[in-house]
C-alpha cells in the first residue's frame, strides 16, 4: 500500500487497536527500547561470550581446520576433493591408503597380496572395530564395492576397468577376483571406504560410523561444520589432538584472515598471492609439496581434419610461443612446476618425455613453414580451474600475438555451460584450460582417464576432448593388466613418448599442494595428493 | 478491513506463485547442468544421463513444471542435489541466522539513523550538518564488501577483538551487523533528514510554533510522526531485502545464512535449493510488506486500509 491508500476519517479496526492496546506513543517507546537493545546487545555479548581469537582453537588439544569447499558428506562415493580426504580418512578408512611415497600401504588390511594374475588375497586386521564398537567384517568390503559400483557418476568408476568380486575364505580373509589381471588393485582400493554393510547405500552416506581415529560428535552439513572427537575404539595409536573442528570457508580472503587472527589453525588450497602474503607473517608456516594434479592448456582433438589445429606440428609451434617460465615465475610465484611429460612426474610410472621450451622465433618459422598464417584460436576455461587462471589466459593472448596468432578467450562461471563446450556440443574451441586430479599416485590412472580414448567412447563424447589414438589406447589397456613389472614399465614408457609426440597440450604444469598452518600446529605432513593424516597432528601450547 | 487483508493475502499468494514460477523457468533456461555439477568432469555421458533422469531433468519443461506444482501443493519442494536432503529443510535451517543478522542490523539502523536524521534536519545547512552529511554520503557510497574487509582487517587482525568469520560465538555477530548497518544508517538517516526537514518547514508547523508548542513536541510529535510512513516503508523494504540474504556480507564473513547458501546453490545448479530459497524469501518479503501496510493506521490515524482516499 502507498500513501494514497487512504487518509479518511472514521475509525477502522486497526485504528482502534492502535488506540486501545498499542498507542503510537507506546509503539515509538517500544521501538526505541528494542533499538537500544540492538545497539547494546552485540557489544554486551562480545564482552561476555568467548572472544574471537583462538575461538575455535583455544584448548591445547583442539584443532580447527578451514576448508575451501563444503564437506557435505564424510563419504566419497560421488566426489572427492583434495582437502576432504584428510577429514574423510580421519573417520572412515579403506583397506589401503596412498602413503607419502605415493605407494599403497595397508590400513584395514593386514595383508593385501597378489596370489594369481586375477586374484588378490586380503586378510583384515583382527583388532579393528568401528566407532560404534562393532567389528569389521568381510561382508562390509563386499557391500562397499557393490555400493560404489552402483552409484551414478562416481569419480571412481572410470578408474576400475572392472569391479572385483569378493569371495570369503574365513572370518578375516577373502579374495578379490577380476576377469582380467588388475595389478593396481591395491592402489585403487585405497579409495573404497569401508562402512558397516547394513548402513551402506549406493549414495553418499550421511552418518559417520567408521574405523578412523576420530568419530563425528556433531555435524551441520548445511554449513559444512563438523566436530570430531577421538574414537575410543580406534585400533591404532590414539591421536594427540582430542577435538577437531572442521569449518567451511569458501572465500580465500576469509580463510587467510581467520588463520592470521588465530581463529583457525590450518587452511588449505591457497593461491600464490596468499602464500606470498602469509610467508611474512610471524607464527604462520607454509607447507608445500609438488602435487599430483595435472593442469593443462589442452588442445581440442575434435577438430576437422583440414583444420591447422589437427596437425601436431602446428600444436607444437604454438607451444614454442608460450613463455611458461615467465608464467611460472611472474604469475604463479614459483608455486608450480612446468610439466616434463604427459602426466605429473610425481606419479609412479611417469617418465620424462620432453620440456616446454619458449622460442617464439621457432614458433613463427614453424608456422610459416607449414603455410599457416592468420591463425585464430579460441581458448575456453572455467573460472577457478587453477590459480591465477585469468592472468595466465591474458598472458597467453599477448604471447600468441607475438607469433602472429590471435587468441580469443571465453570464460565460464562455475556451474555454467562448460561441460557442453568441453564435449563439443555447444560450440567449437581450440584450447581448454583444464585440470586432472590424481588420488592413486599412479601414472596409469591419468593415462587411462586422459589418453585411452576409443572410438566407442568418442561416440558418446566420453573421451578426453577427442584424444583418440587406437595404438595408444591399446598400449594403455595392455599396461593396465600387465603383471610383469618390467613389461609394464616398458609399455608405459613407450606410450608416454607416443602421447607426447601427438603434442596434446600447449603447456601443462603441476601445482604444488600448499597449506598454511599456525606454528603451534605440528606433524602436518602434507602429501602430494594434498592431504595429511590428522592422527599425527599435534597442537603445542 | 478483513476484506482488505483477504485481498492483500490473495495478491501476495499470486506474487509468490508468479515469482516461484518465473524462477523455475529461468534457472532451467540458464546455461549449466546440475548433473555435471554433481558428478564432475570425469562422469561419463551415460552416468550424466542416468543422473538427469533420476532428477527428472530429461522431461519436457512443461511436464517438469506440472510435477513441481503438484509436489508444491503437497508441501514438497524437492530434495537438494548437493545436500541430499529436503531443500526446504536446508533453507529453513539457515533462515534463523539470516533473520538474526537482519533484525539486529535494522534495529541498529533505526536507533542510530532516526536520531541522526532528525538532528541533521534540525541543523540543515550548517557546517556540522554538512560534515555529517559527507559521512553519510561516504557510508552510502562504500561497497559493503569493502567495509566488511576493512572491519575484518581492523578488528579481527590488527586488533583481534572479534572473530573474523562464522557464527561460532556471540561476538561473531558484531562485525557482520556493523557492516550491514553502516549502509542502512547512511541511507535511512538521509531519508529521515529529507522527510523531517520538509515537515519542519511545512505551514502547519509554523502555525503550531506560533501557538507556543515546544520544539521537542514539534519535532517528534508533529514532524516525525508525519514522516513516519515513508520512513517505515523504507525500513521495511530494506529489511525485506536483507531477509533475501545479505549475500556479500554473508560470503565475506562466512555467515551461515541464506545468502551464502544461494550462492552455492547457483554454482551447483541445485534447482530445488534455489526454488526453496526463492519460495521462503518471497513469503518473507511479501509478509513484511503486508505487515508494514497494516502498521500504517497505527502511525497515522487518517489512513484507512482498503478505502479510497477522500482527503
Amino acid at each position: 500500500m502507498t500513501r494514497s491508500d487512504n487518509v479518511a476519517g472514521g475509525s477502522g479496526f486497526l485504528g482502534e487497536v492502535a488506540q486501545r492496546s498499542l498507542s503510537r506513543r507506546s509503539l515509538l517507546r517500544w521501538g526505541a527500547l528494542a533499538g537500544a537493545g540492538a545497539v547494546l546487545a552485540p557489544a554486551v555479548t562480545a564482552c561476555v561470550a568467548p572472544s574471537a581469537p583462538g575461538g575455535g582453537a583455544t584448548g591445547s588439544t583442539t584443532l580447527t581446520l578451514g576448508l575451501n569447499r563444503s564437506l557435505v558428506s564424510l563419504d566419497n562415493k560421488l566426489n572427492q576433493f583434495d582437502a576432504a580426504v584428510t577429514v574423510q580418512r580421519a573417520v572412515r578408512q579403506a583397506l589401503t591408503e596412498i602413503g607419502d611415497d605415493l605407494k599403497p600401504r595397508n590400513v584395514l588390511a593386514e595383508s593385501f597380496e597378489l596370489t594369481s594374475p586375477t586374484q588378490w588375497t586380503v586378510k583384515l586386521r583382527n583388532d579393528i572395530k568401528y566407532s560404534d564398537g562393532s567389528s569389521v567384517a568381510v561382508e562390509d568390503v563386499a557391500k562397499a564395492l557393490e555400493m560404489y559400483s552402483q552409484v551414478n557418476g562416481s569419480f571412481l568408476a572410470p578408474q576400475f576397468p572392472e569391479w572385483p568380486t569378493v569371495t570369503k575364505k574365513d572370518e578375516l580373509t577373502f579374495t578379490l577376483d577380476t576377469k582380467a589381471p588388475l595389478p593396481v588393485l591395491s592402489t585403487l582400493m585405497s579409495n573404497i571406504l569401508i562402512t558397516p554393510a547394513a548402513a551402506n547405500k549406493p549414495e553418499e552416506l550421511q552418518d559417520g560410523v567408521g574405523t578412523g581415529p576420530y568419530k563425528v560428535a556433531s555435524a551441520d552439513r548445511g554449513t559444512g561444520t563438523y566436530k570430531l572427537v577421538v574414537n575410543e575404539n580406534y585400533w591404532g595409536e590414539k591421536p594427540s589432538v582430542s577435538e577437531v573442528n572442521v569449518r567451511f570457508m569458501s572465500e580465500e580472503s576469509s580463510r587467510v584472515v581467520a588463520l592470521r587472527s588465530g581463529e583457525v589453525d590450518v587452511i588449505d588450497s591457497i593461491t600464490p598471492d596468499s602464500v606470498a602474503q602469509l610467508k611474512s607473517v610471524d607464527g604462520i608456516e607454509i607447507e608445500s609439496v609438488t602435487g599430483t594434479r595435472y593442469n593443462q592448456l589442452f588442445y581440442n582433438f575434435r577438430k576437422a581434419a583440414d583444420s591447422p589445429m589437427s596437425d601436431p606440428k602446428v600444436r607444437e609451434a604454438l607451444s614454442y610461443g608460450f613463455d611458461s617460465k615467465s608464467v611460472v615465475e611472474g604469475i604463479l610465484g614459483g608455486t608450480v612446476t612446468s610439466a616434463k611429460g604427459v602426466v605429473p612426474q610425481t606419479l609412479a610410472g611417469a617418465v620424462e618425455t620432453g620440456e616446454y621450451a619458449y622460442d617464439p622465433g621457432k614458433a613463427k618459422s614453424l608456422l610459416a613453414g607449414l603455410g599457416v598464417s592468420n591463425l585464430s584460436v579460441k581458448v575456453i576455461w572455467e573460472t577457478g580451474e587453477f590459480a591465477a587462471d585469468v592472468s595466465i589466459m591474458e598472458a597467453l593472448v599477448e604471447m600468441m600475438k607475438e607469433i602472429g596468432v590471435t587468441a580469443e578467450l571465453q570464460q565460464f562461471e562455475p556451474g555454467g555451460d562448460i561441460s557442453s563446450w568441453r564435449q563439443g556440443k555447444a560450440g567449437d574451441w581450440d584450447i581448454l584450460g583444464n585440470g586432472y586430479g590424481n588420488q592413486t599416485g599412479l601414472a596409469l590412472t591419468n593415462l587411462q582417464g586422459m589418453y585411452a580414448g576409443t572410438a566407442e567412447k568418442e561416440a558418446t563424447r566420453d573421451t578426453y576432448h577427442g584424444f583418440v589414438f587406437p595404438e595408444i589406447s591399446s598400449k594403455i589397456i595392455t599396461a593396465t593388466s600387465e603383471t610383469d613389472q618390467a613389461k609394464s614399465t616398458a609399455l608405459l614408457t613407450q606410450v608416454q613418448k607416443d602421447i607426447w609426440a601427438k603434442w596434446p597440450c600447449m603447456w601443462a604444469f603441476i601445482p604444488n599442494a600448499v597449506l598454511a598452518r599456525r606454528a603451534r600446529v605440528d606433524g602436518v605432513k602434507l602429501r602430494p595428493i594434498n592431504s595429511y593424516q590428522l592422527s599425527t597432528v599435534k597442537v603445542n601450547g | 478491513m478483513l476484506t482488505y487483508v483477504a485481498k492483500r493475502l490473495s495478491q501476495s499468494l499470486l506474487t509468490i506463485f508468479l515469482t516461484v514460477s518465473t524462477v523455475f523457468v529461468l534457472i532451467r533456461m540458464a546455461p549449466g547442468d546440475p548433473a555435471y555439477a554433481l558428478a564432475g568432469p570425469l562422469a561419463s555421458t551415460g552416468d550424466l544421463e542416468k543422473i538427469r533422469t533420476s532428477m527428472g531433468l530429461n522431461e519436457p519443461l512443461f511436464t517438469q513444471y506440472g510435477i513441481f506444482l503438484k509436489e508444491l501443493a503437497a508441501g514438497n519442494i524437492g530434495k537438494s542435489y548437493s545436500f541430499q536432503a529436503p531443500a526446504l529443510d536446508v533453507v529453513l535451517g539457515r533462515l534463523p541466522n539470516t533473520i538474526f543478522l537482519a533484525v539486529l542490523a535494522i534495529l541498529l539502523a533505526i536507533v542510530v539513523a532516526i536520531p541522526l536524521g532528525v538532528w541533521m534536519a534540525k541543523r540543515a545547512d550548517t557546517k556540522r550538518e554538512l560534515g555529517v552529511n559527507v559521512l553519510t554520503i561516504a557510508g552510502q557510497s562504500m561497497p559493503d564488501f569493502w567495509i566488511g574487509i576493512m572491519l575484518l582487517t581492523l578488528f579481527a587482525v590488527v586488533f583481534p577483538i572479534f572473530p573474523s568469520s562464522g557464527f561460532t560465538s556471540w561476538s561473531g555477530v558484531v562485525l557482520p551487523v556493523a557492516t550491514i548497518a553502516i549502509l542502512q544508517i547512511a541511507l535511512v538517516s538521509r531519508m529521515v533528514r529529507r522527510e523531517v526537514g520538509s515537515n519542519l518547514a511545512a505551514p502547519y508547523l509554523t502555525v503550531a510554533r506560533a501557538r507556543g508548542t515546544g520544539e521537542q513536541k514539534l519535532t517528534w510529535a508533529y514532524a516525525m510522526r508525519n514522516s513516519s510512513i515513508p520512513i517505515l516503508t523504507t525500513l521495511g523494504t530494506r529489511f525485506a531485502g536483507m531477509l533475501n540474504g545479505v549475500v556479500v556480507v554473508e560470503v565475506v564473513f562466512n555467515w551461515p545464512g541464506l545468502g551464502s547458501l544461494v550462492v552455492r546453490a547457483l554454482e551447483t545448479r541445485d534447482y530445488p535449493l534455489i526454488q526453496a530459497t526463492v519460495l521462503v524469501t518471497s513469503v518473507l518479503a511479501v509478509g513484511v510488506q503486508l505487515l508494514i501496510d497494516l502498521c500504517y493506521p497505527l502511525l497515522d490515524p487518517r489512513v484507512r486500509l482498503g478505502k479510497v482516499s477522500v482527503a
